[in-house]
């Protein structure tokens, strides 16, 4: 093991993420959704009117919008009252923007990203850091040598002035129109921070950037907004993280994401969400592929009271390919509903999911899929697999893929596996002189090992500390 | 939400079918008590993804297809001399204890619309009763339905240490103009361990909108195999499934299904363990042609109590037409840990190379690729115990693609 990883190894990762500040607040909304808080919110941004009325237009949507019920075993979101959730946050600093140095954030800020190792990972292996916490971007890096190709990292916010026709076309248009679902609507309306990622022509962003989402404040929202364009022959890896402390009563996490993959082009989105486990995490994560580009979804859920997520690639153009891998762990009290949604939309597209899943101490995991080959999509091909473990009866694993196929000339396989750990591969690593526990540490870390080889370094050594943790039953 | 109403059913329609078929006062009551419920009851569930149904049984309009007193069949009912196979008044008059016990045990009547409206409207049915230790080879039920609508009721009973192969088949006798409606309720309650194998041939005309719900009850050690085969039709909505509830319980779920024009099949596989050391395994494979389009629901529910659980589910389709559509959702849903379950789906067209190397050898290209869809049917034909069903099912495959 490198002495990286033996550094990372060591951190407690536990006190990492479950650690508070107090509150630091320039501006707090008022509690629930109204037009007055949509105002103020626009109004503290000093937004142009264009994007003031989109977040109203919404708002309205969402009031219209009925709540997800009635999907088959979908987790149970009646704690949720959205009228109690204060959704705009923004921090005392300085510069509004961010900084671009992690001295300049306050003391407790820049604490709590030490904490978490940005600063130290920044330096070592990434291109570029937005850092949000609350609901605002308060640091923002980007290597000059990306920036002198054209390459645009900002948080988003800055990009609705400094980039408006490219916002204007983009944002919430037809990628993740605030009418696809409620939460949706929800998150056009209160959207705040949040990346975006602008990738030139033919340009390669060779090492990843990243962006850290932390929640600070109890009963608060977030509700970042991503938007990557890369063009035509360009390729970026885009890695988000995101944490929050826990507290009596629930946050919400509503984030948006949209991804624009051109011609040829290249983007993997990577996840680690670890929110705290009183957080509903409702996301809308999708991208729109040209034709011969790629898009990859890498994603490790591990947190959350409730998580439905469910990114979504559409294959616009034809030789689009999508991967996702996935991994969710449940524990006690979580219900862990993510999966891949897939729209082969043109011909010789190409999909392939691969999502793994631990349930342990009462938690639940579903996989949720949806493969859709429209008619024309001729030559496609799709490869789903899911594989689920589970420790114990309390535990629920359940999986739910559906395929809507209209064209014949396509190879569509679906498989998906259930068992519990292995008697004899404990029996088998306790006779070698492992004790229960580690022997299901081992079991556990060769069973998400496909997961863990798709993240850079970091990514992969604090996935497996985290479920690591989880086992133990030390997370809160 | 109630579906719809159905202003000209009345109580006097379902007393006069009942008095027909001569029948005790708690039946009427139960056929009554679904009548007053279609008021409030849904439709069967669907699988629904995002903006979309997949089979839309709401539009239907039941009032026109359903005829309640016209209805008109011909039926042959069976059986070795060693068990009894008994038409529905017959039945009666000799189990009516029996059928007291059983009657919508396994299947509730007041379940969805379509299960009320079967139960209210019934007018033919048949009973199969199996005592201890008896072994029922060859019990055969064939309906020809002759009326604008037909509603269709089967108890299976089997004693410890029975059993009994059943081959059930449905078509459509006199020509009528326009569309018609047939529905079909199976109960099959398989006692300690007996053994039950109920085969289905559906060939209903293709203006023949098709429910049918087989569901059975094993207890322990008992053993549920059902084989269902869908030809015909212009819309199926069915489910066979299994309820394991006692240890050691195990149960097979066959289906084949051959779609073509715009034919639309929903058709459900479902299994529900319940106790410890169940087995079960779900098999069904499908032909889509032309317009036709096929959904596929399949249910692996493993309860907390099932300890010692291995379930296996398979389905796969083949695709004849651009035109045609297959839809699929194979479901886990796993509350105990000691389980070990898999499932697999797959949807894709005649291999071209198959093609390739068979239209090299000579065979027309046609000839080719009805061997090959023949072929694609064989390993859910060779888990089809009954020599009889087997054979008229590949008939039946066969005469399709000479069509």
């Amino acid at each position: 093991m490198s002495s990286e990883q033996d550094h990372l190894k060591d951190t407690d990762t536990e006190a990492r993420f479950d650690f508070k500040q107090e509150e630091r607040a320039a501006v707090r909304s008022e509690k629930g959704l109204t037009e007055e808080v949509i105002r103020m919110i626009s109004e503290d941004k000093d937004e142009p009117e264009w994007m003031l009325e989109r977040r109203l237009r919404a708002l309205r949507q969402f009031h219209e919008m009925p709540m997800p019920t009635g999907w088959p075993g979908q987790p149970d979101l009646s704690e949720l009252d959205v009228e109690e959730i204060v959704p705009y946050i923004r921090p005392d600093v300085d510069k509004r923007e961010g900084v671009d140095d992690w001295d300049e954030l306050p003391d407790d800020i820049k604490d709590t990203f030490e904490k978490l190792g940005i600063p130290e990972a920044e330096r070592k292996a990434l291109s570029g850091v937005g850092a949000q916490y609350e609901s605002e971007i308060v640091y923002q890096n980007m290597q000059e040598q990306w920036e002198e190709k054209g390459v645009v990292f900002m948080n988003m916010d800055q990009a609705v002035k400094e980039h408006p026709d490219l916002v204007k076309e983009h944002f919430m248009t037809t990628c993740v129109p605030p009418s696809d679902n409620k939460f949706a609507a929800l998150h056009g309306a209160v959207w705040s921070g949040g990346s975006f990622v602008y990738v030139p022509e033919g340009v390669t962003v060779e090492m990843p950037v990243q962006a850290y989402f932390r929640m600070n404040s109890e009963g608060m929202g977030q509700f970042e907004h991503t938007l990557i364009i890369a063009e035509e022959g360009s390729e970026v890896h885009y890695i988000e993280g995101c944490s929050a402390p826990k507290y009596g009563t629930h946050n919400l996490h509503s984030g948006g994401v949209e991804v624009f993959v051109g011609e040829d082009a290249h983007v993997q989105y990577s996840t680690v969400q670890n929110w705290s486990k009183n957080t509903f995490n409702l996301n809308t994560k999708r991208a729109i592929v040209e034709a011969g580009g790629t898009m990859e979804w890498v994603s490790g859920s591990m947190g959350s009271k409730a998580t439905m997520l469910y990114p979504c690639s559409i294959l616009k153009g034809r030789g689009a390919t999508d991967t996702h891998i996935t991994i969710a762990f449940a524990g006690e009290g979580q219900d862990i509903d993510t999966g891949a949604k897939v729209y082969h939309n043109a011909p010789n597209t190409k999909s392939t999911i691969e999502s793994k899943s631990i349930s342990k101490d009462g938690g639940r995991t579903n996989y949720r899929g949806l493969v859709h080959i429209a008619d024309g999509a001729e030559n496609s091909s799709t490869a789903v697999e899911c594989d689920a473990l589970m420790f114990d009866n309390e535990s629920t694993s359940d999986t739910m893929p559906y395929m809507e196929i209209e064209e014949s000339k396509v190879d569509v396989a679906h498989e998906a596996t259930v068992g519990k750990i292995g008697d004899e591969d404990i029996f088998y690593l306790q006779s070698r002189g492992l004790d229960d526990d580690d022997a299901k540490k081992m079991i556990v870390a060769g069973f998400i090992e496909p997961i863990t080889e798709e993240l850079p370094i970091e990514y992969a050594v604090e996935l497996n500390r985290l479920i690591e943790l989880e086992m133990e039953g030390s997370l809160g | 939400m109630s579906t719809q109403v159905h202003a000209n059913l009345t109580d006097e329609q379902v007393r006069q079918i009942s008095g027909d078929l001569d029948e005790p006062e708690w039946l009427l009551e139960i056929r009554l008590e679904a009548l007053e419920a279609l008021d409030d009851l849904d439709m069967p569930d669907v699988i629904r993804t995002p903006g979309r149904d997949w089979t839309n049984l709401d539009e239907l309009d039941y009032e026109s297809l359903v005829d309640p007193l016209a209805y008109a069949e011909e039926k042959d009912q069976v059986g070795p001399d060693e068990a009894d196979v008994l038409p529905w008044a017959d039945a009666l008059a000799e189990h009516e204890d029996l059928i007291r016990e059983h009657f919508g045990s396994v299947v509730d009547p007041q379940e969805n619309y379509l299960t009320a409206l079967s139960t209210a409207l019934f007018s033919t049915g048949t009973v199969v009763y199996v005592p201890e230790g008896v072994a029922a080879e060859d019990v055969t039920i064939r309906t020809e339905m002759n009326s604008r609508s037909l509603f269709n009721y089967t108890l299976v009973v089997t004693e410890e240490s029975s059993s009994v192969t059943i081959l059930e088949r449905q078509s459509t006798g006199d020509d009528l103009d326009g569309e018609r409606y047939y529905s079909g309720i199976v109960e099959v309650v398989a006692g300690e361990n007996s053994s039950v194998q109920y085969g289905s041939l559906q060939n209903l005309d293709e203006e023949t909108y098709n429910f049918t719900v087989k569901r059975g009850d094993a207890d322990t050690y008992a053993t549920v195999d059902f084989i269902e085969g869908n030809i015909g039709s212009k819309l199926t909505k069915t489910e066979t499934s299994t309820t394991l509830d006692g240890d050691g319980a195990e149960t097979k779920l066959v289906g084949a299904f051959f779609g073509h024009d715009d034919q639309h099949f929903d058709l459900d596989a479902k299994v529900w363990h319940r106790a410890e050391h169940t087995t079960a395994d779900l098999v069904t494979r499908g032909v889509a042609d032309d317009e036709a389009r096929s959904v596929y629901e399949g249910v692996q529910d493993v309860g907390k109590e099932a300890w010692n659980t291995s379930s296996y589910q398979r389905e796969n389709t083949l695709m004849l037409s651009d035109e045609a559509e297959a839809d699929a959702s194979p479901k886990l849903i796993i509350n105990n840990h000691d389980t070990e379950a898999s499932h697999s789906a797959t949807v894709g067209q005649i291999d071209a190379e198959d093609l390739l190397y068979m239209t090299s050898r000579g065979v027309s290209e046609r000839d080719a690729r009805n061997m090959l869809v023949e072929g694609f049917f064989v390993p859910v034909l060779e888990e089809v115990a009954v020599d009889e069903l087997r054979e008229d099912l590949e008939e039946l495959v066969a005469r399709r693609l000479r069509e």
